[in-house]
């Protein structure tokens, strides 16, 4: 019998010795503000204008916002903005 | 969408396909392993308006829940990594089976054997740099692992790389973490098959045996090539979690991936090694590394003057795509010149920079062409001064000429290569980082 013992090769990632919790969510989303923000990518503008009106269609008040910073990655102004003006935000990958 | 958490906000993607394990890998990447997200079938960007409109509509129900839970969700925990691991065989050989059996299945290789990284072996390693092994040398990309100078150890132990290896290792890690926005994060993970290129310049390159002349094939004669590109692409998976369908979305992929580390034929170059180009002195050794996303033989058929071989090869140059951002271009370009195609262009009193003029200026491209790859129409990805494109016919962008690169300092020479004029053409961006290697030397 032989045994080998070797080092592990994964490192741990930054991001799992620092990590944040989700933001609590609203019980509705009436009379919210949702920002919903586009990569850029065909398609994903479609998606998210489409959510947005069911979002209307299904709650009291909704208001609608759309952002894009024209390319992914979404550009940290373009979602500083959405996070400021919006209650919720959706956005796509549709690569 | 963590950005948008980290402002105090609810969000959640609506992620497509197979990005599913991006998702996940991605969350745990940027500290947010808890984030939420909403799962449709097909990636959205060649989808009929209708099937988009289809798919998002049933998940609507599922966007609302994501949307409004008060479910306290139990905290993601990171996957434990035990330091060592152990495995029993009838013989070293076996067990050496076994680890390479249970390493493939959790998917740390490249698809060949491996080596064991025993601590006799990773110690050996270690002994090749002065660095302590415990030093963070970056947090590398695209998955921000925490990349210290044992972790690389372990993984150039695993492509079977030597010690002298290590300090050319080391700086193409580091200089990974320093390419593009966010250490080239969005573009490693790009569903297109970008790919590192290591190219090694300086004293280094004889002192290890690194091959100038047909470097990118394999065997023998590419060996060190082969194994200092393998522990760094191994380090890119196992400590950048550039894992295939987590981090690394390629539709298709690519056998650049099977990275490797070439050197500048500079002895027979008529011009100053690249790494002088780059603010270094002839005496340092470097590594640079590119990241390419294609590859083209320019030929040569017979070509003696210098003009009829630089025009020859910014046709050459000629394909892709045009970005409409910005100032627009088709990208940059890495050329690696073989000898008997420097040499002519040199001797007729071409500097670099001069034959890099004149390709710039030769390599020009039908818009029409190169922008067909994006629907104008609805497109974001279009600067203001473009959009009156939308309004010509194919017929009229097909006769509109624009230079391919940007400027002529957005194509890179390279001198490598045996006998013969047959060029190698590699579309590539971002700029190229050049980090020197002796810094990390013992």
């Amino acid at each position: 019998m032989h045994v080998l013992e070797v080092l592990n090769p994964v490192a741990p990632q930054r991001g799992s010795v620092s990590t944040l919790r989700l933001t609590p969510r609203p019980r509705s989303l009436d009379n919210k503000t949702v920002g919903l923000v586009w990569s850029g990518t065909h398609g994903g503008d479609v998606a998210l204008k489409r959510a947005g009106e069911m979002l209307q269609e299904r709650f009291k008040g909704v208001r609608v916002n759309f952002y894009t910073g024209g390319n992914y990655p979404t550009p940290p102004d373009v979602l500083k903005k959405a996070a400021t003006e919006s209650d919720v935000v959706i956005g796509a990958t549709a690569d | 969408m963590i950005e948008v958490e980290k402002a105090g906000k609810p969000a959640i993607p609506i992620v497509s396909g197979r990005f599913d394990g991006d998702a996940v890998a991605s969350s745990r990447a940027f500290g947010m392993p808890d984030l939420k997200w909403v799962v449709v079938p097909r990636i959205y960007r060649n989808l009929a308006i209708e099937e988009c409109v289809r798919q998002t509509e049933l998940a609507i129900d599922e966007i609302v829940k994501q949307l409004t839970s008060q479910e306290q969700a139990k905290p993601v925990e990171p996957p434990k990594i035990e330091p060592l691991e152990r495995f029993e065989g009838s013989d070293r050989f076996d067990a050496a089976q076994k680890m390479n059996d249970e390493f493939m299945k959790r998917d740390l290789g490249d698809g060949f054997p491996l080596h064991p990284p025993t601590r006799a072996t990773v110690d050996a390693l270690l002994k090749g740099t002065k660095l302590p092994k415990d030093h963070v040398v970056c947090d590398m990309p695209p998955g921000f692992g925490i990349a210290t100078v044992e972790k690389i150890a372990v993984n150039a132990a695993l492509a079977g790389a030597r010690p002298e290896h290590m300090p050319v290792v080391i700086a193409a890690v580091k200089g990974l973490s320093q390419i593009g926005g966010q250490g080239g994060k969005s573009l490693l993970m790009s569903t297109s098959p970008q790919a590192p290129l290591l190219v090694v310049n300086g004293p280094i390159a004889n002192d290890l045996g690194i091959n100038a002349r047909s470097a990118l094939g394999p065997g023998r004669d590419n060996q060190v090539n082969i194994v200092i590109g393998r522990a760094f692409y191994l380090c890119m998976k196992n400590i950048g979690y550039w894992y295939p369908n987590q981090m690394d979305m390629d539709t298709i992929g690519t056998t650049r991936k099977f990275v490797m580390c070439i050197a500048e034929n500079e002895a027979v170059s008529p011009w100053a090694p690249f790494h002088v180009d780059q603010g270094f002195k002839r005496d340092d050794s470097t590594v640079s590394i590119f990241v390419t996303d294609g590859e083209l033989d320019v030929q040569d058929q017979g070509n003696t003057s210098a003009e009829g071989l630089l025009k020859n090869l910014a046709y050459g140059i000629t394909f892709g795509t045009y970005n409409l951002q910005g100032k627009g271009g088709g990208g940059e370009r890495l050329i690696l010149m073989p000898p008997d195609v420097a040499g002519p262009i040199g001797e007729h009193e071409f500097s670099k920079q001069a034959a890099r003029e004149f390709i710039h200026r030769h390599a020009n491209i039908s818009l029409g062409k190169a922008t067909q790859y994006m629907p104008l129409k609805g497109e974001a990805r279009v600067a203001e001064k473009w959009r009156f494109l939308e309004s010509l016919t194919e017929e009229q962008r097909l006769q509109i000429t624009v230079p391919v690169l940007q400027s002529p300092e957005h194509c890179y020479i390279v001198v490598v290569g045996a006998d013969r004029a047959k060029t190698a053409v590699f579309p590539s961006g971002p700029a190229p980082v050049t980090v020197g290697i002796d810094q990390y030397r013992r």
